[in-house]
């Protein structure tokens, strides 16, 4: 009864997330008509979509796993000037403004961009390579980060062994590396899949046309220029199916990912380094200088310009700052909410053989999100307060809310893995002397803040980089950075845009350095 | 001959080893935190050391881990959990796994030796504690390094289960004339291999003597601080 009870936010919180999940489903589904399905599914059009989105998501999370897999092995294993910083760098171009990176792919990539200015090439970035190009960008560095996770998992023991034995970089991949990572692969896969697929901004403007359509774009285009909502909902729900089909393909033939039990600290044992292997270090460091750092660089560009300071006096610009800072900040400590009422109820599964199937699915239903469209989640639960007698004035909630719950699986992705190595290490001993609830968390806090801030951080730049939600209920008196910018672009003011890009993506890193450094604390807390 | 001269510190513990270890049974007794376990981190390469470590005549801290003539079995996390018995034993003798006919019967012969032969295909959470510290050993004998280092491997096995691994391992070094170092908290563990016993407190090598010293009737005055405390810590209350 005690343990229930200490339960109860957390079951809440859950509750809650799935309420809403449910009720703004069913207010769709209310204004649909569903006879008219049928006709949607004769037309060739949809099917070239469906065809598109799933080539661009498979071509794109490939890419990007198979670039990440050489690049976290040499993270790993070399120690270099600048490699905190990557990291760093890592962390942050995921969570990137999308229509700030995408300012930042035009200038290299472009007609006039830095290749062409250069080396004289020309990248043809509307169509597919331009969508390839800007998914590498966000994926890549996030696959990195996620299979750093799993090498997290190496015990430390493992590595002494390969450094007694002699292994060479090639062994130690094989017969240690591999063996862990094979278990992240797929679930980076369909997070990244699943990403791309519901790809919305990319799509949008590198698009290039109705040839290069996703889902998520049509289901934007019928809900704001059609209000077709009998369409939206159609859309929404064959890519809910497909991308669920998908991640039970993928998890069903993914190996068992299990955690291990005798997870010890990271030591500096180093394996036999050879010539071959430098070159494949260099190969994979190169890709990541080529690929993501160029569009990092030239979103500063603009700072040496003479409109960047004319473009800081305009009080439209710090109103968006005000209405991005008033949308991210509680819709990111919301996602953090979610996030620990989540991995609160893992841990108690994990903690129960009864249970112990739940956790894989509690972080699965998390995750669930990110086959729904941020604009299907919108548009539902502005009909289901609208029908509660709420109208317009909800929009701030709306927006707030959905950031929230888009931010979740980045949030998860970063808060589980602590949560559950605290859970592996200390379940005996908390068992033993009765540590319950609060007290687990003010003696694990020094362990797991760094987790919290990487979540904190990633759901305030996913929230303050929102061009989904925003674009659809985006009004007077509710302009973010990103739509202020999208609107700036849209009436070819685009000195100005790339100004307010440098003053957003400037806020992102500030507030992500702020998290990581008073909620994440020291880095050198001893684990 | 092993010739050790090494020097150490970390934050406040400060270790200065100077002694030379001839072939055969070494038992390294001493409190704990006393310095017995750096010592062989010290000497398999995993911790840096400064001064003179040789052997044979060959100075080896310029060596890492796996050019040193050694192979060092620890207290836990010897195996690969995603090798079979079979593989982790090979994998002392080609990274690849591709082995020789020669190596083939190698490992054989390594396996019958440690009474694994049946189980070559199992993987090492399958296996019982003892039977995968063997499975080390087994590692260790294909490795045909001259020094053996073992830092407690058998400590969280029961009685019966270590005493039966404290033979196998006399037996190998006496059969392959290895320079086996054992790390114990027992002495009755140092009477029980024989050969000689090192004393280490406060990061120094405070007695180098013969096994038999442990058991003569007047304590030698250099082993009666950590025997009494031994004693004290074994006896159980009365």
């Amino acid at each position: 009864m005690n343990t229930l009870r200490g339960l109860s936010p957390a079951l809440f919180g859950v509750g809650v997330f799935l309420f809403m999940g449910a009720a703004s489903l069913v207010a769709l589904l209310r204004y649909s008509d569903v006879s008219a399905w049928w006709g949607y599914l004769q037309q060739p059009y949809l099917w070239r979509v469906v065809r598109f989105s799933l080539w661009q998501a498979l071509l794109s999370s490939g890419i990007s796993l198979l670039i990440a897999v050489p690049v976290a092995s040499c993270l790993m294993h070399r120690r270099f000037v600048g490699r905190a910083l990557l990291l760093q760098l890592f962390s942050v171009s995921m969570v990137v403004p999308t229509i700030v990176a995408i300012l930042g792919l035009v200038v290299v990539y472009g007609r006039t961009g830095w290749l062409h200015q250069v080396f004289g090439v020309n990248v043809p970035l509307y169509g597919l390579t331009g969508i390839l190009l800007a998914h590498v960008f966000f994926n890549m560095p996030l696959a990195v980060r996620l299979l750093l996770q799993g090498y997290d998992l190496i015990p430390a023991g493992q590595w002494r062994q390969a450094s007694q034995l002699g292994f060479s970089r090639w062994a130690a991949f094989r017969w240690i590396e591999w063996h862990y990572i094979k278990k992240a692969l797929p679930g980076a896969f369909v997070l990244i899949f699943m990403l791309c697929f519901s790809s919305f901004a990319v799509v949008l403007s590198l698009g290039g046309g109705p040839k290069s359509s996703t889902l998520e774009v049509a289901i934007y285009q019928a809900l704001r220029f059609e209000f077709d909502l009998d369409k939206a909902s159609f859309l929404a729900l064959l890519q809910v199916l497909i991308c669920t089909l998908f991640a039970v393909l993928v998890y069903r033939l993914a190996p068992v990912n299990r955690q291990d039990a005798s997870v010890l600290g990271q030591a500096n044992y180093s394996v036999r380094d050879s010539t071959g292997a430098r070159s494949a270090d260099g190969l994979a460091l190169l890709s990541v200088f080529v690929l993501v750092i160029p569009p990092f660089l030239a979103i500063f560009d603009p700072i040496f310009s003479k409109v960047f300071l004319q473009t800081l006096q305009s009080f439209a610009l710090w109103q968006a700052v005000w209405v991005s800072l008033k949308i991210a900040l509680p819709a990111a400590f919301v996602s953090l909410l979610l996030g620990v009422c989540f991995s609160v109820l893992a841990r108690f599964c994990m903690d129960r053989a009864y249970l112990s199937r739940l956790p894989a699915k509690i972080e699965h239903l998390g995750n669930m999100i990110l086959m729904v469209p941020g604009l299907v989640i919108a548009t539902g639960l502005f009909l289901f307060l609208r029908d509660l007698g709420w109208g317009l004035q909800s929009s701030y909630w709306i927006v707030v809310w959905v950031n929230a719950v888009m931010a979740l699986p980045f949030v998860l992705r970063a808060l589980m893995p602590v949560m559950y190595q605290q859970e592996t290490r200390f379940r005996n001993l908390y068992l033993s002397l009765g540590v319950r609830s609060w007290s687990r968390w003010c003696l694990e806090w020094s362990l797991v803040r760094a987790g919290v801030a990487q979540a904190l951080g990633y759901a305030l730049l996913l929230s303050l980089g929102d061009m989904g939600v925003i674009a659809l209920f985006g009004s007077q008196g509710l302009v973010s950075l990103p739509l202020y910018l999208f609107q700036l672009i849209g009436s070819y003011r685009l000195e100005e845009g790339a100004c307010v890009a440098v003053v957003l993506m400037s806020l992102c890193l500030v507030l992500f350095y702020l998290s990581s450094r008073f909620i994440g604390g020291a880095s050198h807390v001893k684990h | 001959m092993l010739n050790i001269d090494l020097q150490y510190s970390w934050e406040q513990f400060h270790a200065h080893y100077q002694v030379d270890i001839e072939p055969g049974m070494t038992t390294l007794l001493g409190g704990s935190g006393e310095g017995k376990s750096t010592l062989l981190h010290l000497l398999g390469g995993f911790l840096a050391g400064r001064g003179v470590l040789s052997y044979q005549g060959e100075s080896l801290l310029p060596l890492a881990p796996y050019e040193r003539p050694i192979s060092t079995l620890f207290q836990s996390d010897n195996l690969f959990p995603q090798l079979t018995v079979w593989q982790n034993v090979a994998i002392g003798l080609s990274r690849s796994l591709r082995l020789t006919s020669e190596q083939q019967d190698k490992v054989q012969w390594a396996l019958e030796k440690t009474q694994l032969v049946d189980k070559t295909t199992r993987f090492p959470q399958a296996l019982s504690g003892g039977q995968a510290q063997r499975v080390a050993i087994a590692r260790a004998l294909v490795r045909n390094k001259p020094i053996l280092l073992l830092d407690e491997p058998f400590s969280a096995l029961d009685p019966a289960l270590r005493e039966e691994m404290l033979y196998l391992v006399n037996e190998v070094t006496a059969e392959l004339k290895l320079t086996t170092l054992i790390v114990s908290h027992l002495p009755q563990e140092a009477s029980l291999v024989g050969g000689r016993v090192l004393l280490i407190e406060k990061g120094q090598v405070s007695a180098h003597e013969a096994v038999s010293v442990l058991s003569q009737s007047d304590v030698h005055p250099l082993f009666s601080h950590y025997l009494g405390v031994s004693d004290r810590s074994t006896k159980s209350p009365e």
